[in-house]
Order: C-alpha cells, then sequence, then structure tokens
C-alpha cells in the first residue's frame, strides 16, 4: 500500500496525474467530448506506459472530465458531459444572476466532496459493495429506469405535461435500430448509421450546446450574460462556511445516491445528478428556489455525478463488470496490460490497483485546485461577444461528434438536434427529459423484455422480488409526492389552479 | 507568399504521388490505417492493438487502429470493402459474424465480401457454456437433462440475434433435441453478471471473455465448443467428449481490400507470419486467454469459405430472422 502511495507521488505519477486531469477537464467542458471519448482516446496513448501509470492517466481523465462538464454547463448553459445536464438547472441561473464564481466553487467542492466519498467507499468497502451489482436483475433494472424517468420529468420542467412530452419523444428516438432480441432493424430507413440506434452523444451536443450557439445568434445582447453580471464575475469563489454547513446533508445525500448508482451497471452519471437533484429539492424548506438559481441545485448534481467515479469502479475492478460506459473502456485498458480484472487485481497485481485508487483522490484534489484557481479566469469565457462564442461552441460541436465514429452522418444529427432544441427552448419544452430518455430508454426496453423472456411475459413477476417491491414503491412515491405536496400548498394559499397532471410546481 | 504556396502544393502533389503507384519495394512509405469494426478497449480491438504494434515494428511504419464501430461491424467492414487497395488501409475481420450479414441483411448490407481480401487469422475463441459456481448442474449431461425435463424453462444467454453465441446455441439445440429458453444480452459482460447475481440458468458465450471468472472459481464451463480442449481452461472438457459434436467459436483475422497489387499482399503475408510466430506476441494473447490459431491468406479464405456455406445452408434451412 505504501509503495502503491509513493508510485503517485513519485515524479512520473505526478506528472502523469497533472496531464490526465488538465485533459480530463478539457474533454469535460468541451462539448462533444464525453468522458467515456477521454478515456477512451487514452487508451493508444497508455499502450507504451507502465500498466499502473496507464490506470493513474485513465482514472485522472475520468474524474476531472466528470467535474469539468459543470463548468461549461453553469457559464454557458452548455453541459459538456451528460453528468452535468442537471448542473445546468441551478448553475446557469446563477450565473446569469452574477453569482457565476459561487456556482462554480460549489461545484468545484461538491465534485471534491463526492468523488473523495467515492474513492473511500472503492478503497475501503469495495467488495461487500460490488454486491449490489449482483443483486440487480432485469426485473429491478426494469424498475429503476422507470424511476429514473419519473424523477427527471418531475424536475425540470415549470410545466411537467411538456416535460413527459419531450422524455416519450426521447423514448419513441430511443426505439430506432437493430433489435437484438429478434433482429429487426427498427425506423432505420436502411440506414446502417442508424443502426445502433440514435446516438447519444450527437443529441445531447446538439440539444445543449448547438441550440444554445443558436440562441446566441439571435439574442441581441451579443453576449451570453447581461453586462451587469458579466462585471459580477469577481465575487466570491469558495463558498461561505454557513452555505456549506447548509449543504452538508445534500453533499452526503448526493455522494450516497452518486455511489450506489455508479456500483448499478448500466446507470451513470446523469441518472445520479438527477436523482440526487431531486431529493435535495424534496428535503429543502425552499424548494421553490431551484431552476432559479439555488446552490444546493449546484451541490446535490455535482456531488452525484462525482460519486459515481469510484462507484462505478467498484464493480469493475473486484468483479470485471463495468459500472457504465466509461469503465467498460477501462476494462479495455486493464486488459491491454494483462491485468484481469477480479479479486486477484486486489491480491497478485495490489500495487497497481492501488496506486489507481490513490491516483483518484489526488486527482480529486487536483482538479479542484484548478478549478478554485481557474474559476476566475474561466469565467471570463461569458465575456466573450456571442459572435465569436457560437462559431466556437458550433465548431466544438462538430469536430466532437465527427470524431465520436468519424461519421459525417453525426455531424448532420448535431445540426438536426441543434435547430430542434433551438425551437424547444423557445416553445419552452425541456431538452433534458429527450436527452434522459435515449439514455434509459434502451435499458427500459432490454431489461423489461429481458424480464418478460424469463417470467414468461407474466407482469406480475416484478412483484415477487423483494428489491423489485421496493423500488415499485420508491416509484409510486415519486410520483405521490408532488402531487401531495401541491395539494398542500393549494390548501396553504386557499387557492390555485390544477396542474395538467396533478405532478406539481407549475404554477407560473 | 506565393513562393509559399508553391511549396505546399509541391509538398501535396509530392505526398500524394506514393499512393498511385505502391510497390513493395518502397511500401510501406507512410502509416498504415488498421480498421476496427469495434469500439476502442474491447477484445477484437485489443487484440488489433497488439497485432498492429508487432506488424509496425517490422514494417518500419506505423499501424495506427482507427475504430470504426456500429451495426454490430457492418459500418468498419464497408469501409475496409471500399477502401482503396493501396496496402494504406487494412482491417479486422470478425468472423461467422462477416460471414452472415451479405444474406441476413442482404437488403440493406454495405459490403460485398468478395471486396474483403482475408490475410491471415490469429485468433479462433471457443463458444462454450458456463454456469455459477453454486449451480446444481456440473456436467453438460446434468445441464441438457435438466432442460429436457423442463422444455423451454431454463434459461440460456446469448449475445444477441444472429451472433456466434446464438448460432452457437441453435446448433446444440439442433445436435441434442433439447430446447432452451433463451435470454438476450448485449456483450458476455452483462450476461456475466446476470449469471453470478444467480438471474439466468446457463451462458452461452466466449472462452476469452468467461476464462477469467473460471479460473477464479466464480463460474463453472460445463462445455466448450472446440475440437481439443483448451489450454486457457484446460479442465473444461469438450463438446465432443460429452457426445454432443458441436463446434463453434468466433474467429477474428486481418484482411485488406480486394485488389491490392500482388507484392504488396505478399509483403504484409509475410509479416503476418513473422508477427504470429513471434514468441512475445504469442505470450501477449496467452495472457488475455486469446487462443491463437493461425492460418494465412489461401488457407484462411478456404476457412470463411467453408464457415460462409455451413450458416448460409442454415439460415436457408431456417432463418432465425424472421420478416
Amino acid at each position: 500500500m505504501l509503495s502503491a502511495l509513493l508510485r503517485v507521488v513519485s515524479p512520473e505519477g505526478l506528472l502523469v496525474l497533472f496531464i490526465g486531469t488538465l485533459a480530463g477537464l478539457i474533454v469535460g467542458a468541451l462539448p462533444g467530448l464525453s468522458s467515456t471519448m477521454g478515456v477512451a482516446l487514452c487508451i493508444p496513448i497508455t499502450f507504451s506506459m507502465p500498466s499502473d501509470m496507464s490506470l493513474v492517466l485513465m482514472g485522472a481523465v475520468y474524474v476531472s472530465s466528470v467535474y469539468g462538464g459543470s463548468i461549461t454547463a453553469i457559464l454557458l448553459r452548455t453541459p459538456g458531459t451528460d453528468a452535468s445536464i442537471a448542473t445546468a438547472l441551478d448553475g446557469f441561473p446563477l450565473a446569469v444572476a452574477g453569482r457565476s464564481g459561487e456556482a462554480l466553487g460549489m461545484s468545484t467542492v461538491a465534485s471534491l466532496f463526492g468523488g473523495t466519498l467515492s474513492a473511500i467507499a472503492l478503497l475501503v468497502i469495495a467488495p461487500p459493495l460490488a454486491k449490489i451489482a449482483l443483486i440487480f436483475g432485469p426485473h429491478e433494472y426494469t424498475i429503476l429506469t422507470v424511476f429514473g424517468l419519473v424523477t427527471i420529468v418531475g424536475v425540470v420542467s415549470d410545466n411537467p405535461m411538456k416535460g413527459v412530452i419531450t422524455a416519450v419523444a426521447g423514448l419513441l428516438l430511443a426505439t430506432v435500430g437493430f433489435d437484438n432480441f429478434t433482429g429487426f432493424r427498427r425506423f432505420t430507413f436502411g440506414n446502417s448509421e442508424l443502426f445502433d440506434g440514435v446516438p447519444l452523444l450527437p443529441a445531447l451536443i446538439g440539444l445543449f450546446s448547438v441550440s444554445q450557439a443558436l440562441n446566441l445568434i439571435v439574442s441581441k445582447d451579443g453576449g451570453i450574460l447581461s453586462k451587469e453580471a458579466v462585471l459580477d464575475v469577481a465575487g466570491r469563489i469558495l463558498p461561505a462556511l454557513p452555505d456549506l454547513k447548509r449543504c452538508f446533508r445534500t453533499l452526503m445525500r448526493s455522494s450516497f445516491i452518486g455511489i450506489i448508482v455508479g456500483i448499478l451497471p448500466g446507470a451513470g452519471t446523469s441518472i445520479a445528478a438527477f436523482i440526487a437533484y431531486n431529493e435535495a429539492r424534496r428535503h429543502s424548506p425552499t424548494p421553490e428556489n431551484f431552476g432559479k438559481g439555488e446552490l444546493e441545485g449546484v451541490a446535490a448534481p455535482e456531488s452525484a455525478n462525482n460519486a459515481v467515479t469510484g462507484g462505478s469502479l467498484i464493480p469493475t475492478l473486484t468483479l470485471g463488470i463495468p459500472g457504465n460506459a466509461v469503465t467498460a473502456v477501462f476494462i479495455g485498458g486493464l486488459t491491454i496490460h494483462g491485468l484481469i480484472p477480479g479479486p486477484k487485481l486486489f491480491t497478485d497485481h495490489a500495487e497497481t490497483t492501488y496506486t489507481l485508487i490513490f491516483s483518484l483522490f489526488f486527482a480529486n484534489f487536483l482538479f479542484a485546485i484548478i478549478g478554485i484557481i481557474g474559476a476566475r479566469w474561466i469565467s471570463h469565457v461569458t465575456r466573450i461577444p456571442g459572435a465569436i462564442l457560437s462559431p466556437m461552441i458550433i465548431i466544438f460541436s462538430v469536430i466532437g461528434s465527427y470524431a465520436l465514429r468519424n461519421s459525417m452522418f453525426d455531424v448532420a444529427l448535431v445540426l438536426a438536434f441543434g435547430v430542434a432544441g433551438f425551437f424547444m427552448e423557445r416553445w419552452r419544452y425541456p431538452a433534458a427529459p429527450l436527452v434522459i430518455a435515449l439514455i434509459l430508454g434502451p435499458l427500459l426496453e432490454v431489461n423489461f423484455r429481458r424480464s418478460m423472456e424469463i417470467a414468461n411475459w407474466d407482469m406480475t413477476t416484478f412483484f415477487t422480488r423483494p428489491v423489485s417491491v421496493v423500488l415499485c414503491a420508491l416509484v409510486l412515491l415519486a410520483i405521490a409526492y408532488p402531487i401531495y405536496e401541491h395539494r398542500k400548498a393549494r390548501r396553504r394559499a386557499g387557492s390555485g389552479k390544477a396542474s395538467p397532471l396533478g405532478a406539481g410546481r407549475d404554477i407560473d | 507568399m506565393r513562393k509559399t504556396f508553391a511549396a505546399f502544393a509541391a509538398a501535396a502533389i509530392l505526398g500524394f504521388l506514393p499512393s498511385i503507384g505502391a510497390q513493395a519495394a518502397d511500401y510501406p512509405r507512410k502509416p498504415i490505417e488498421m480498421i476496427v469494426a469495434y469500439g476502442a478497449g474491447g477484445s477484437t480491438d485489443i487484440m488489433a492493438r497488439i497485432f498492429a504494434k508487432y506488424a509496425g515494428e517490422r514494417l518500419g511504419q506505423r499501424v495506427v487502429v482507427i475504430n470504426k464501430p456500429g451495426a454490430g461491424g457492418e459500418i468498419g467492414w464497408t469501409a475496409l470493402a471500399n477502401a482503396k487497395p493501396d496496402g494504406y488501409t487494412i482491417g479486422l475481420i470478425n468472423s461467422p459474424v462477416v460471414e452472415v450479414y451479405p444474406f441476413t441483411r442482404a437488403k440493406t448490407v454495405g459490403y460485398d465480401l468478395k471486396k474483403i481480401k482475408p490475410l491471415v487469422n490469429v485468433v479462433t475463441d471457443p463458444g462454450m457454456i458456463a454456469v455459477s459456481a453454486g449451480s446444481p448442474y456440473k456436467t453438460l449431461k446434468d445441464f441438457l437433462d435438466a432442460v429436457k425435463a423442463r422444455p423451454g424453462e431454463v434459461t440460456l444467454s446469448h449475445e444477441g440475434i444472429g451472433g456466434d453465441d446464438h448460432l452457437a446455441a441453435l446448433n446444440v439445440q439442433k445436435a441434442t433435441g433439447a430446447k432452451f429458453k433463451f435470454v438476450t444480452f448485449n456483450g458476455n459482460a452483462e450476461a456475466t453478471v446476470a449469471l453470478l447475481g444467480g438471474h439466468i440458468h446457463a451462458f452461452e458465450g466466449n472462452m476469452s471473455e468467461a476464462a477469467a471468472q473460471i479460473k477464479e472459481g466464480k463460474i463453472r464451463g460445463l462445455a466448450i465448443w472446440a475440437a481439443k480442449r483448451q489450454d486457457a481452461v484446460p479442465e473444461v472438457p469438450t463438446g465432443a467428449e460429452q457426445g454432443v459434436n458441436v463446434i463453434a467459436a468466433a474467429s477474428r483475422g486481418v484482411a485488406v481490400p480486394a485488389g491490392l497489387p500482388k507484392d504488396v499482399y505478399e509483403k504484409l503475408l509475410a509479416v503476418s507470419r513473422e508477427v504470429v510466430a513471434d514468441p512475445a506476441f504469442r505470450a501477449e494473447l496467452a495472457k488475455l486467454n486469446m487462443p491463437i490459431n493461425p492460418m494465412f491468406g489461401d488457407e484462411y479464405q478456404k476457412f470463411l469459405d467453408d464457415s460462409f456455406k455451413t450458416l448460409k445452408a442454415m439460415w436457408d434451412a431456417e432463418p432465425w430472422i424472421k420478416e
């Protein structure tokens, strides 16, 4: 263990760590480069490196890219990765209010908190936690994805009906592609590039980044923020102690959510962030401030998505089961160096493995330091006139989407999603449920059909397994709670209009 | 300014020239692209990168892996088949998958098998049936008896319809009369989780991807669909040893676009022979539990042709995708 620690703090280790962290920040912040791509890009580079150093590089890129996405989410409302979609909900309103420094500071501290806590979990209690991944079978995943969808629809929109509409649109888009169960091609129109479905990254980049660039083009202000807001950039960065105290429970709860969601294969950073955001709002004494620039609304998703990083490495390293797409690439990186994931990693290759785990702590602190020091300068990005910023965003979006699989089709897709996103924004249809449904749709479908294959199409099977029953109850609660809240609020107010779905929060 | 432009133009023309007439004497004069039809970090990609490293050392030029994943490999193979046959684009092909698309996707498939010329097969990864360590089934017979006692109730995973695992399982059904309840997964990793978690009874997948869990005693191999036992998991008996004559495997090799100049092809072939004979290369693959099975040029072509005929006959008799 000590020798592993010494490897991390060796000049070589620190250099790799620094390069990885910086590269991860850039990958995360730029629209068009995802965490998965960042780690995948490392693989050819690590080919000729010692195995422990290549793991340090991949680990650093992973954790700091998840954090990096929040920077652009807060400043420009263009989340760099799907992990930070939820961060934009309150981060950008804070920036508009001239509190971008504070928002960046909170996101940095929250990411550090979540990342460190999950690295501790990985270091101390990985083997027992890994068992959670095995308890979840197709049945449990089916209900979990339903829970995720219900949560997200409730979170993002002031009009739940519109959230439902875009979520359904996302689910429909998710049906495109080759059906692995029957061999049918669905809605591909003979186009082999749609064979694997509508790719997530072009949808994400188009709906958030390109549409925001288009917004900038048509806006009269000429910049992303009003002049007054920009002038306030020099405000405080590190969160004030009372703010931190207020957010402490949220940070703990969100990190816990992130670690658990991280352990579950398939679910990922974006889902953890939304569930944590929703929980933070539910427990808040002032839920009405969420979505308008609430620091807790930044703290929750950012601690949760970084807590996923350590969590997702738990089943990856102990069982050889990737927790998500990024860690699937991780497994590839491990096997290239002849390290087969599994318990042997902690015995035969203990030094290499612990070097990786220790390096995660350092990477978390390193990105936090860079983030705190850099926040003031990075904030100036909002001063760049729209005429320069929006072409830049579009260029990065186009390059990123092309690089994904060297395909011009994806570039066209990004631009189409960009235009769609622009109009959705105008007509106040939230884009987040669409993207999340695109992520969860395939998971929901294959796990539902898989459980039906096992249960011979007997739907009651979902109520025959304890974990699945608990999740069903959570889904009901997630639907019922907002209705109850809304009723209570209406009783208190004496009057109020009924919501279309009864799901509340549409008092506009 | 004008001078700079002229210099650039000259450089551009000079840079373009070698690709017009590639000759073995000076081939290769620039890095070679190697198309992998699957994503970075997968088992095909890992093998490709190791091969690329050893081939590059001998060719004196870098062999650069380009991932073109999508459509179960179709996108990458289409790029390979349609690439310029100048020796600067080569690629990985995966059998049997590369052979089945031309008839299972007859209407839409983007490549013509005739435009892909096989160079060297590197790995042949046999299929196998495995159960978790706590399963009551100790042998293939135990398992098949249970399946026959409860037809259509014992679950068996595969990696997707028409994939090599699914085809192997279909062959086992045909050979034994057993009837499995298939549960579809997207890849061996997902199926392994379900097996370890007790959500399915058994798993049909590739040896290289199950070997690590077998060595750790987490899962038990019941039968391997190969002609002889495998070094990576010597305790697992073959199907034939237990009276089930099924041979099934996924093979990975290197191919080039058809129409490559003969001398360039010969040079690549010679280099491939050296690579697969290199003890260091073989050791790297052995560490990854990938069984090496070299076949070159015409021999590899014949292997693919035979496999194509068998699969086509199977498809014609009973297509596994019904439209």
